[in-house]
């Protein structure tokens, strides 16, 4: 049985519903959030949310589009981890662009091909405006600097040296040599061509720097990642600056947020119990097993079927024998004495038994151990993973293992009372655990979530090689380039269609309501950046817009301009809330402080665009498995 | 005590075409199915009312699937439109809609049944034999010298779903891609009896579009790479064993009966040492790449990895099947015939976004080649991954006959002024019922080239090749030949000197020409000739069913 519903098309019921759940994030963009509470009323559970992506995970959406923008925002922030709330609020205010087109009559063809150009024009201002963090030479701080094209018409473009101008870093301090120089004193380093040289040219750019910049209101998480990194490069031969698969977190309850740290190797939380043998093991040089499943007699593999039917007989009663557990353990145990285990780091479960066992003779056991976690101390110790305890040999046991007793929380649970540090001596093998921690229990979700963000902020400026002006500035500069597109429009009518019709398609007739579907395009980005300016508490609704639009009429036509000095007006509002200004500010040196990662803002508004096309083309809804004598009231269902 | 439930007498439904309710249906289903046609079409999200996953599409083979009826009788086109959908994989909507609307030409025409299908099956036969025939002047002569119409063939099928959300440029670099691993499944130099090789397609969620690609051989995701050793992998050529049987450890399925075993019996042991035989054998042989398409011991795992044979388990069957046609060796059996074994060229380890990807490459050639896809999420992910399909399936129908028919539309109306201009006599109906039949089927074509236009536009033909033109609906009349541009295909362009009319209205008969080979234009839209072909045979023998269906019984217990 089937029932569709045809959507009304001067009213889009789903551009109106994705408008309508943008309005959640409103108060969860720029770097003063809001707490929001969202109280289940069934069960009288309640959570603390901060971030755009955790607000609809606790919300149960029904409707289709709500379940269409979750899964795309849940998407994009598995993947990226940040923007979220950027995404949602453009594809809000795009999908309300979108209604005002279709008010005015424009037909979807029209919007959509008007509004992928008005996006092009975006992602171009986007690579204009990235600066590169490529280290060239020791300068002083530039501060971000466009000049300007004053011929705007249809090509108005920032000047290109724009991207070719390196992101300096402040005086280098150290210059690290790659590991080709190292080995200095080897014949082959005459061979080294030229092309090798430049695959290798030295690109350490001054992380903490950056991630200032990055912080976005976080600078508590984001001095995390900075220690994060710095202990990584410390111990790690490579040249990688910061290897965000490599950072795990810990969330600590109870202790204050100042606590918070950063320490190589993993923590783990572990039983008073186990604790004592952590004592006992500390400052030694430790031998280590990993398994890759439950420690316990009665685990067996994935993907292993136990038989059925199988009946055990026996021809004659004997009790003294052990049962088939003790055997097995008796096994393990042996086992393990031989090889001199001292830690058994398990993916899985360890059974009671088991753990007890070790317990006695000093060893620890280590459950739900991630992963990642195992496969980097495989690294790092040699040990390889197996399945079975039984498995063991010398060669599965690594070395160089490190025990270290972090903190005692065992007062108030006894349960995973003591946090214990786990390393390797010597070199590391770059994992860092970052413990997060809060009196207020409801904070650490929100606090794991700002932590990596801040880390994929770092992790993909740091892949991009580049950063974009940031607090509004790059929207500021795009909203200018669709209102000179615009405006080139409506003064040259007849002539067929700015930039992209003189690439391709002749032919095509123009698009007669280019004009007004990128006006209402950039003031969908206006509405973005006010939404931020009120939300940083300087502004007034009104006085944001003000300001936003003043600005956009004083430097008319001078994109530069509009760039830098706009930053200078987000600037002092930047002051006055960042807890720790960390950078001497002064009038004459406009530099930006907060920067945005390039290809995260491009894709988050490619993503906001492509969730508003989907909705927008969408005419009906097609529900499969409606029952007629249940559903048959509703008058706007129609049966197939 | 048993009870008796009485059965509710069948119902029997006279004519169903004269019905009500399924005309209702029908116009209703008609209605959705144009919503969808061609690359302005409107999408549809399709969930349950239970709010499962939601999918946005426009792609007749999942929209079908999803659209059943508590009526038989649409259930019947629907099927038999879902039938050509799976063997050919394109034209469904056009397939659904021409027969739709054929069947409501019929009744509007007043015809008697029989006639319509006398004359149905006659116009079917006229315009089978024109597209097949040699003079045919809305067919392309696929050149495999020249990957152009092929990519311009690729790109019509993948931007006429607007689902995939793609920009120009992505659409063609997926185009391109389609046509690559094309080119990749196609065998070069085999003798005898040559083989299909296949595209496996890998979808990752959350990366750019552009990031797509196409490799030979296969790519395999890797989650647990821990026990990939690097150093084994590249450079040399492997000898490989695969396995499709479990090496799990555990007993074979055992049925229903119970087995007794003695209590010191350890069954587990036991089958594991012979695990372990069969991997010191495999070792003796000199096998590198040990492939299992079920779970291999851990145990077995660890000796082979320690005799550095690279392990891989839970291919699947899709994955397996492909990985020995690419080695070129399949195995069920425990026992190894010493002959048994594969070859493969080289391992080496790819990432794309999070995920983790051996790839096995063929020693030769083996038509075997993997297709990445990435796109933003996961709704329009899926669509691209249908469409892909699609795709490839529409490029290896043009190895069986190599052309392509003219799309956007002016396929349709270009047949249709064919039609009109062919006068035939047939047995058992009149010309005057001829005519009106004829009428009818010529308009349910032109009707289908219609259906592409959703902006309320004007559908025009011009009057020397009839193709179908369309008009903006805001365009005076005189400035018609400005805004006309090309045609849908692209390959007429307008110019003073030609003649116009509107769709559905009577025009002159001529005889189309075809279009002059000097043309400095290159066409834009290209159908595919098989399917099109067979979606018009399906479309008017199911018309023809459904107008020659007389009684519907249904067993309502």
């Amino acid at each position: 049985m089937l029932g569709s519903t045809i959507i009304n098309h001067r009213q889009h019921v789903g551009l109106q519903k994705l408008s309508a759940l943008a309005e959640i994030t409103r108060s969860s963009l720029g770097p003063n959030k809001n707490y929001k509470f969202i109280q289940d009323d069934t069960t009288g559970e309640s959570t603390l949310v901060c971030s755009c992506f955790r607000i609809l995970e606790s919300l149960e959406l029904t409707c289709s589009v709500g379940q269409v923008v979750y899964e795309t925002i849940e998407t994009h922030h598995r993947v990226y981890n940040t923007g979220s709330g950027c995404l949602l609020f453009l594809a809000g205010a795009w999908s309300h662009a979108a209604l005002e087109c279709l008010h005015r009559g424009i037909s979807v063809r029209h919007i959509i091909s008007a509004m992928s150009e008005g996006m092009e024009i975006c992602l171009n201002v986007c690579r204009q405006c990235s600066i590169s963090i490529k280290r060239r030479e020791v300068s002083e701080l530039c501060p971000f600097n466009v000049s300007t094209v004053k011929d705007s018409h249809a090509h108005q473009q920032l000047t290109p040296r724009a991207s070719e101008r390196p992101f300096n870093l402040g005086p280098q301090k150290k210059l690290k040599l790659s590991r080709h120089f190292r080995e200095s004193e080897s014949p082959s380093i005459s061979t080294i061509h030229a092309s090798q040289l430049c695959s290798y040219e030295p690109f350490f750019p001054d992380i903490a720097h950056i991630a200032e910049t990055l912080s976005h209101g976080c600078t508590d998480a984001m001095n995390l990642v900075v220690k994060a990194s710095q202990m990584q490069s410390e111990c790690n031969q490579q040249d990688i600056a910061f290897d965000v698969t490599k950072v795990v977190t810990c969330v600590l309850p109870g202790l204050v947020e100042e606590q918070a740290t950063v320490l190589p190797g993993c923590v783990v939380l572990v039983p008073a119990e186990q604790a004592s043998v952590a004592h006992h093991l500390k400052e030694q040089h430790l031998k280590v097993a990993l398994i890759h499943g439950d420690l316990a007699a009665t685990y067996r593999h994935l993907g292993y079927n136990r038989p059925k039917g199988i009946q055990s007989v026996s021809d004659r009663l004997d009790l003294s024998r052990l049962s088939k557990e003790d055997t097995w353990m008796e096994k393990v145990v042996t086992l393990l004495l031989n090889l001199e285990v001292n830690v058994i780091l398990v993916s899985g479960v360890a059974s009671e038994k088991v753990i007890e066992c070790c317990w006695r003779r000093n060893i620890l056991v280590v459950e739900k151990v991630k992963a990642s976690i195992l496969k980097a101390f495989a690294v790092s110790t040699g040990a390889i993973p197996v399945t079975y305890a039984t498995q063991l040999s010398k060669h599965c046991v690594g070395t160089g293992l490190k025990v270290s007793i972090w903190r005692d929380l065992s007062n108030n649970d006894r349960k995973r009372g003591t946090a214990v540090n786990i390393t390797t001596d010597g070199l590391n093998c770059g994992l860092v655990t970052v413990i997060l921690t809060s009196s207020v229990h409801a904070k650490l979700q929100t606090l794991e979530d700002q932590f990596w963000a801040c880390a994929y902020r770092l992790h993909w400026a740091l892949k991009d090689k580049a950063l974009l002006p940031g607090a509004g500035v790059t929207e500021m500069v795009c909203i200018q380039h669709l209102q000179n597109e615009a405006e080139h429009d409506i003064r040259n009518p007849t002539e067929s269609n700015g930039v992209s019709s003189q690439q391709n398609k002749p032919r095509t007739p123009a698009n007669p309501y280019r004009d007004v579907v990128l006006t209402l395009m950039a003031d969908g980005l206006k509405d973005y950046i006010c939404t931020v300016m009120v939300n940083t508490g300087v502004f007034s609704k009104v006085g944001a817009r003000a300001a936003v639009i003043q600005h956009l009429q004083d430097y008319h036509g001078t994109v530069g301009d509009v760039a830098a000095k706009f930053s200078q007006l987000f600037l002092h509002t930047d002051t006055c809330y960042n807890a720790t200004p960390t950078s001497v500010e002064s009038s004459e040196t406009p530099a930006i402080k907060t920067y945005d990662n390039l290809c995260v803002k491009q894709e988050v508004w490619r993503k906001a665009l492509d969730l508003v096309f989907l909705v927008l083309q969408t005419d009906a809804e097609v529900i499969t498995g409606v029952d007629r004598k249940t559903n048959g009231a509703q008058e706007d269902l129609m049966f197939l | 005590m048993s009870r008796v439930v009485k059965k509710s007498p069948s119902v029997c439904t006279d004519l169903p075409l004269d019905n009500t309710d399924i005309c209702n249906k029908l116009s209703l289903l008609k209605q959705l199915l144009i919503s969808c046609f061609g690359p302005a079409g409107r999408l549809k999200q399709i969930h349950n009312n239970i709010g499962g996953r939601v999918i946005s599409t426009s792609t007749s083979s999942v929209l079908l699937s999803a659209l059943s009826s508590s009526q038989p009788f649409i259930n019947l086109i629907r099927t038999s439109v879902l039938n050509h959908v799976s063997r050919f994989n394109d034209c469904g909507l056009f397939t659904a809609i021409l027969c739709l609307t054929l069947l409501e030409q019929a009744k509007q025409s007043g015809l008697r049944r029989n006639v319509s299908i006398i004359v149905n099956k006659h116009l079917l036969g006229l315009c089978t034999s024109y597209l097949q025939g040699q003079n045919c002047g809305c067919k392309v002569k696929l050149d495999f010298c020249s990957s152009q119409y092929f990519i311009t063939l690729a790109f019509s099928v993948i931007s006429s779903k607007p689902a995939c959300v793609l920009t120009e440029p992505e659409a063609l670099h997926i185009s391109k891609l389609a046509v690559q691993a094309f080119l990749l499944t196609v065998p070069c130099n085999n003798t005898g009896v040559a083989r299909l090789g296949k595209t496996l397609t890998v979808c990752v969620e959350g990366h750019p579009v552009l990031d797509s690609a196409v490799f030979p051989g296969l790519l395999v995701d890797m989650p647990d790479i821990f026990f990939l050793n690097a150093e084994n992998l590249h450079g040399r050529s492997l000898c490989t064993v695969l396995f499709s049987a479990s090496l799990a450890g555990d007993l074979c399925e055992l049925g229903d009966g119970n087995i007794e075993l003695h209590g010191d019996a350890d069954t587990d042991s036991q089958i594991l040492d012979q695990l372990l035989e069969l991997g010191k054998q495999v070792v003796q042989d000199g096998v590198n790449l040990f492939v299992c398409q079920k779970v291999i011991h851990p145990v077995l795992q660890q000796y082979l990895r320690g005799q550095s044979v690279t392990v891989i388990e839970r291919l699947g069957i899709s994955l397996m099947e492909s990985l020995s046609q690419l080695a070129g060796r399949f195995l069920h059996l425990f026992l190894i015939p010493p002959k048994a074994y594969g070859k493969v060229k080289e391992l080496t380890i790819k990432q794309f976004g999070s995920k983790t990807m051996l790839h096995i490459h063929p020693s030769g050639e083996s038509a075997i080649c993997t297709m990445i896809l990435c796109h933003r999420n996961d709704t329009m992910l899926s669509e691209l991954k249908v469409v892909c399909q699609k795709t490839e399936h529409v490029l290896r129908l043009t190895l069986r006959e190599p052309c392509a028919l003219m799309g956007g539309g002016c396929t349709e109306t270009h047949l249709a002024a064919y039609i009109r201009n062919k006068s035939a006599s047939l047995l058992g109906c009149s010309q005057t019922e001829y005519l009106l039949g004829a009428e009818g089927f010529c308009r349910s074509l032109e009707s289908v080239a219609a259906a592409l236009d959703h902006k309320c536009g004007n559908s025009l033909t011009d009057l020397t090749h009839a193709h179908y033109w369309t008009l903006p609906a805001d365009v005076v009349e005189d400035h018609m030949e400005n805004s006309l541009g090309v045609c849908g295909c692209g390959l007429v362009e307008s110019c003073p000197s030609k003649k116009w009319t509107y769709l559905n209205t009577k025009y002159p008969e001529f005889s189309p020409a075809p279009v002059s080979k000097g043309t400095h234009l290159q066409v834009r839209v290209l159908d595919s000739f098989t399917s099109k072909l067979s979606g018009l045979q399906v479309a008017v023998e199911t018309a023809n069913l459904a107008l020659d269906v007389q009684y519907i019984i249904q067993d309502t217990n």
